[in-house]
């Protein structure tokens, strides 16, 4: 598994200008939110969560449909199959290198946020938590329909058609969260909405990985 | 309970009709979309 | 002829006679009741309400197990006209005869459409779940027909929940929508099945799509209870109002009859469009009559 991986994160060093695209298109997301809200300092602070995930949620489709893309393009999902790993074991490799790369994605509008929304904080480490857990919800199910839509005709408009209502309850949770670490939590529901974002990556990294091999079966 | 709400009887018809004419517009989209898959199947033979 | 008969009657009379023991313990000692007489054996009204409900849903799913989905439409239609007639003696009932409720007035008749319908959606939906996991299991073309009929029906019934919905909030609230998590997750149910169908569509391999599309419903069927508690928490602090709540005892005869109505529309709809599925799906899977044509009866 660790050299499928390897595999993976390889494929995306080499394909790193690519991650400079995804990661303009999310800032310029951020951007133009604040466009569509107007210049008023205190409610894009209040809603600069929202804006933050939603930025990175649109940039997550094209890392998700980017990961499958060599193989579709050099035919190299049945050669990869024909090799005796465990598909389950591709499957892993790849979310977790889209896991990685949205988490770097997050990483990097993090500061985007902070200058455009004055949405600052000192609670780093929390963030940072918030967006592994949040970014690996997207991660198991958007690998596993981009390995699904990588080989059908109009794959840009089905991996967000499928993956968007899927992903509301990591979407709400992730948002709550991190505007609960912006704006202050007086309620002390921070251990809540980290438990549902918690079993929800728990529950679909693992239904995801026992599905997929009937996903990519011949 | 916010408090009485009087009148409402508009909303009730509009309820009962939207539900009435989408079980029988999509029933007989149903019907019309057998019908019309039967006699495609029986001309293929 | 007798032998296709006695299957005949084999196959339907254990879901007639659970649906008589539904109507019995919905229906008889309900009306019984009311001129004092006593024939619910003792049992407790919810326990009687729960037997009720559970005979009528097993009764009416089980004409859709032994349903055959490449005969003619008899079965369904059967069931179709018996919806119609217990949907209008419902509505009947609700509209006209059961008195105006103490806070909503005339607008608490929308509840006896808005909560039968609410059952059955949710009901398709599981159905739909439920053929997805039996085809992934036995690969039996008949369990992807009926799950693309389920699918289908219960976006069909997702929709009209949000239609009926927001003719209910708007007099109520005073918004078209008001973010009750049932309503909510219904509307993310909706989008999620209907991206099912579109996946659907755009996938030409019938072993690939049926493969698909059963994966892609278990993972939405699971997401159900996950976002219905997301939506519920995030709700939590505004939600001031209650949401559209149950009905209370005197009322459950109109809902009774409506919810075993739109049942028997639900299931006849999903064995109508099982059929239209099955019928692509022969034609699909059949060798091209150009093969035929040429290698004849070797093929």
């Amino acid at each position: 598994m660790i050299a499928a991986l390897r595999k993976e994160l390889l494929l995306q060093w080499r394909t790193r200008a690519q991650f400079m695209a995804v990661f303009v298109f999310g800032a310029s997301a951020l951007l133009l939110f604040s466009f569509a809200v107007g210049p008023n300092a205190e409610i894009l602070r209040q809603f600069s969560a929202g804006f933050m995930w939603l930025g990175l949620l649109l940039s997550s489709t094209l890392t998700l449909a980017e990961s499958f893309h060599a193989e579709m393009e050099n035919r190299a999902l049945e050669g990869l199959l024909l090799l005796p790993v465990n598909p389950r074991t591709i499957y892993y490799g790849k979310a977790i290198a889209n896991w990685l790369q949205l988490v770097l994605l997050g990483f990097a509008l993090v500061p985007v946020m902070v200058i455009l929304y004055d949405a600052g904080t000192t609670k780093l480490p929390q963030l940072a938590l918030v967006i592994m857990l949040g970014t690996a919800g997207l991660s198991a199910p958007g690998t596993l329909y981009a390995a699904m839509t990588s080989q059908v005709r109009s794959r840009q408009t089905l991996l967000p058609l499928l993956l968007f209502p899927l992903i509301v309850p990591a979407l709400l949770a992730s948002v709550k969260l991190t505007s609960l670490i912006i704006l202050g939590d007086p309620m002390g529901q921070l251990s809540a909405w980290m438990k549902l974002l918690t079993a929800f990556d728990a529950i679909y990294w693992s239904l995801c990985g026992l599905l997929f091999d009937r996903v990519v079966e011949e | 309970m916010t408090g009485n709400v009087t009148g409402g009887w508009n909303f009730v018809v509009a309820a009962y009709a939207v539900t009435a004419a989408v079980f029988v517009l999509y029933g007989v989209s149903l019907i019309t979309r057998l019908r019309d898959a039967r006699s495609r199947a029986a001309e293929e033979r | 002829m007798s032998t296709t008969k006695s299957l005949f009657v084999r196959r339907y009379v254990p879901g007639l006679v659970l649906l008589a023991i539904g109507a019995y313990f919905g229906f008889v000692v309900a009306l019984a009741e009311f001129n004092n007489i006593n024939l619910g054996f003792g049992l407790a009204t919810g326990l009687q309400a729960a037997i009720a409900a559970i005979a009528a849903v097993a009764g009416t799913i089980s004409f859709l197990i032994v349903d055959d989905v490449e005969t003619s439409a008899k079965g369904p239609n059967i069931l179709l006209v018996a919806g119609i007639i217990c949907f209008l003696i419902g509505s009947y009932i609700g509209l006209f005869v059961a008195p105006p409720e103490q806070h909503m007035g005339e607008v608490q008749r929308i509840m006896y459409v808005h909560v039968p319908t609410a059952w059955n959606a949710l009901l398709a939906m599981t159905v739909a779940f439920a053929s997805a996991v039996v085809f992934l299991f036995k690969s039996d073309w008949k369990w992807d027909a009926v799950m693309e009929g389920s699918i289908e029906v219960g976006v069909v019934f997702a929709f009209l929940l949000c239609a009926q919905g927001s003719i209910w909030a708007k007099p109520t609230w005073n918004v078209w929508w008001d973010w009750d998590p049932r309503l909510t997750t219904t509307a993310v149910l909706l989008f999620a099945f209907l991206g099912i169908l579109a996946l659907r569509r755009f996938v030409e391999d019938p072993v690939k799509r049926g493969i698909w599309s059963s994966v892609a419903t278990i993972i939405a069927y699971v997401d159900v209870p996950i976002v219905y508690f997301s939506v519920k928490w995030w709700n939590s602090l505004h939600q001031t109002q209650s949401s559209p709540g149950t009905v209370s005892k005197q009322f459950y005869l109109p809902l009774r009859a409506n919810a075993i109505g739109i049942l028997f529309l639900m299931t006849a709809f999903i064995m109508l469009r099982a059929r239209i599925s099955a019928l692509r799906l022969k034609q699909e899977l059949a060798p091209p009559p150009l093969v035929e044509a040429q290698l004849g009866e070797v093929v």
